[in-house]
């Protein structure tokens, strides 16, 4: 069975997804599977950065032309800014990237700052993450943590302790990348549990269902995180069909992979329900080019079947 | 063109639009404060979080405001814009402009970490802002740009480019402006700085086009003569 068929008509947003390291075919897909929203974190690039200035231009992509390139095919774009974990380990350079972010955390599309938190939990770590932490109530923005990779469990529980210890309301905060180890703890403290359904790594979708089931659809999101690593953009839709199949109602399906996140990053006053319902008209004057030409306020669709190319 | 009046001209327009009393109040306290204290920092934020305290609504232009405006600068117009893009522009005429090379860096910062309805009010302010000359470079920069709406920006109702571009770079705008489908009828000085070198590159331009198979930009005839 198509998972298509399963979720004819439903709305998705994509919390957590890198689109900058994704092609024109992805966001094809991803509108057709019904994603209409995406929140892009700002992370590293898959090597470090030697200098601000690449910190600068990757900030300005993603308020700038990858919030456009999503626009012209219907899915309106959003991001978090922040300094991320790996590369807070470099100080000299933190501290540059640290001057340059109340540039950006007030630009129109920022929903929050993100992704930040732990990835080896070393003390520059703990320092960025706390001055970032600071910045976010300053601007009043929402939070969206990054829990690191090893020492998982540990290492969510500091973030929490920490964000509580800044003044930061657990409702401000995300949490992401959670498993079955990790979600009773977030959700009974307070927080919004992200999950991200990721091959091989992170959570898988049969899993992700029997923790719906487990704790209901409250205060629960899922995100693909597809990057530069294998990776699925369709891990929303392809969830939902799942949970679909699995008996879970619509309503819980709809909190779980739209409503939610934007009960969550709406706190930015950045975005809103009633925005994101309106389907995206591409504005004739938004017309993008390089040698391809948008008519009709549509992305030229390719055929992928046709030999021919004109 | 003195920029006071250009920007007690624009401020006047803001305070003419429905609803703006919010707005006009928190532009009011902004400019008080950042003249008691002109941080970088605070004129950045107050351009930056602009949306956020005027809207984005799109601006009534009455006939004589559009009329002080052309004469206060000559081809300037604010039709069709937003109130954030308006505000935008009164904003930066607040930068004071008493050393050159402070305003010309602190505006250049701007535009390096613009988004796309920054960087079009940025490139809309061109023409009203201090130094013009030293805008050069950056004006082609928005031609280069990939964003049809900061294309517009640069491109069309807007007179620094015929002011301030020497053929080269005219040239540029105009084939560029046929390329990403621009109505080039609204481009200011079309007729003006028509030249032979342009004529030429668009001869054969439309040469290249007929032998694609494909259609030829409305009006490139005018200007192939």
């Amino acid at each position: 069975m198509n998972f298509m068929d399963s979720i004819q008509g439903m709305s998705f947003f994509d919390m957590h997804v890198h689109m900058i390291s994704r092609t024109t075919d992805d966001y094809q897909a991803m509108a057709d599977a019904g994603v209409v929203a995406v929140i892009e974190p700002a992370f590293w690039m898959g090597q470090p950065r030697t200098g601000v200035d690449s910190f600068r231009d990757y900030f300005a992509t993603l308020v700038g032309w990858e919030r456009f390139r999503a626009s012209q095919f219907g899915i309106r774009h959003y991001c978090t800014i922040g300094l991320n974990s790996k590369e807070a380990n470099q100080e000299a350079l933190a501290e540059q990237v640290m001057e340059i972010l109340p540039l950006f955390i007030y630009k129109e599309g920022v929903v929050g700052i993100g992704e930040i938190g732990f990835d080896d939990q070393t003390p520059a770590e703990d320092k960025y993450y706390r001055a970032q932490l600071d910045l976010a109530k300053e601007a009043n923005l929402p939070v969206q943590i990054h829990t690191p990779h090893r020492d998982k469990k540990q290492g969510t529980s500091r973030s929490m302790d920490i964000a509580i210890e800044h003044g930061v309301e657990p409702g401000m905060v995300i949490v992401d990348h959670n498993n079955e180890e990790t979600v009773r703890e977030v959700l009974d403290r307070g927080f919004w549990a992200g999950f991200t359904i990721y091959p091989f790594t992170k959570m898988g979708n049969e899993r992700m269902v029997e923790i719906v089931k487990q704790y209901g659809p409250e205060r629960i999101m899922i995100n693909s995180a597809a990057d530069w690593g294998v990776s699925d953009p369709l891990a929303v839709p392809k969830t939902a069909a799942l949970m679909k199949q699995h008996g879970i109602s619509d309503e819980a399906i709809k909190l779980v992979t739209f409503g939610n996140a934007v009960t969550a990053f709406a706190q930015s006053g950045q975005l809103n329900l009633e925005e994101l319902l309106e389907p995206l008209t591409i504005d004739q004057s938004q017309r993008f080019n390089g040698s391809s030409v948008l008519r009709g306020g549509q992305a030229p669709r390719v055929d992928k079947e046709s030999t021919i190319i004109k | 063109m003195n920029i006071a009046t250009m920007s007690q001209t624009l401020f006047y327009l803001i305070e003419q639009q429905p609803d703006s009393g919010k707005a006009v109040e928190y532009l009011r306290q902004q400019v008080d404060a950042y003249h008691q204290n002109p941080q970088v920092s605070s004129f950045y934020r107050v351009f930056t979080a602009m949306p956020r305290f005027v809207g984005r609504k799109g601006i009534d232009v009455p006939a004589d405001m559009a009329f002080s405006l052309q004469r206060l600068r000559p081809g300037f117009s604010v039709a069709g814009w937003t109130m954030d893009r308006l505000a935008r522009v009164w904003w930066l005429l607040q930068l004071p402009a008493d050393e050159k090379t402070i305003y010309v860096n602190t505006i250049s910062e701007l535009f390096k970490a613009g988004e796309l309805n920054e960087l079009v009010a940025l490139y809309s302010a061109l023409p009203v802002l201090a130094f013009p000359e030293s805008w050069r470079f950056q004006a082609t920069e928005g031609i280069r740009n990939n964003i049809a709406d900061v294309q517009s920006a640069i491109m069309l109702h807007n007179p620094y480019p015929a002011d301030y571009f020497d053929e080269a770079a005219w040239n540029q705008l105009i084939l560029k402006a046929f390329f990403t489908d621009k109505d080039v009828t609204h481009i200011i000085g079309l007729d003006e700085r028509r030249n032979e070198r342009l004529a030429h590159t668009l001869a054969d331009y439309a040469a290249e086009r007929r032998a694609a198979g494909r259609s030829l930009p409305p009006h490139i005839e005018l200007l192939m003569e």
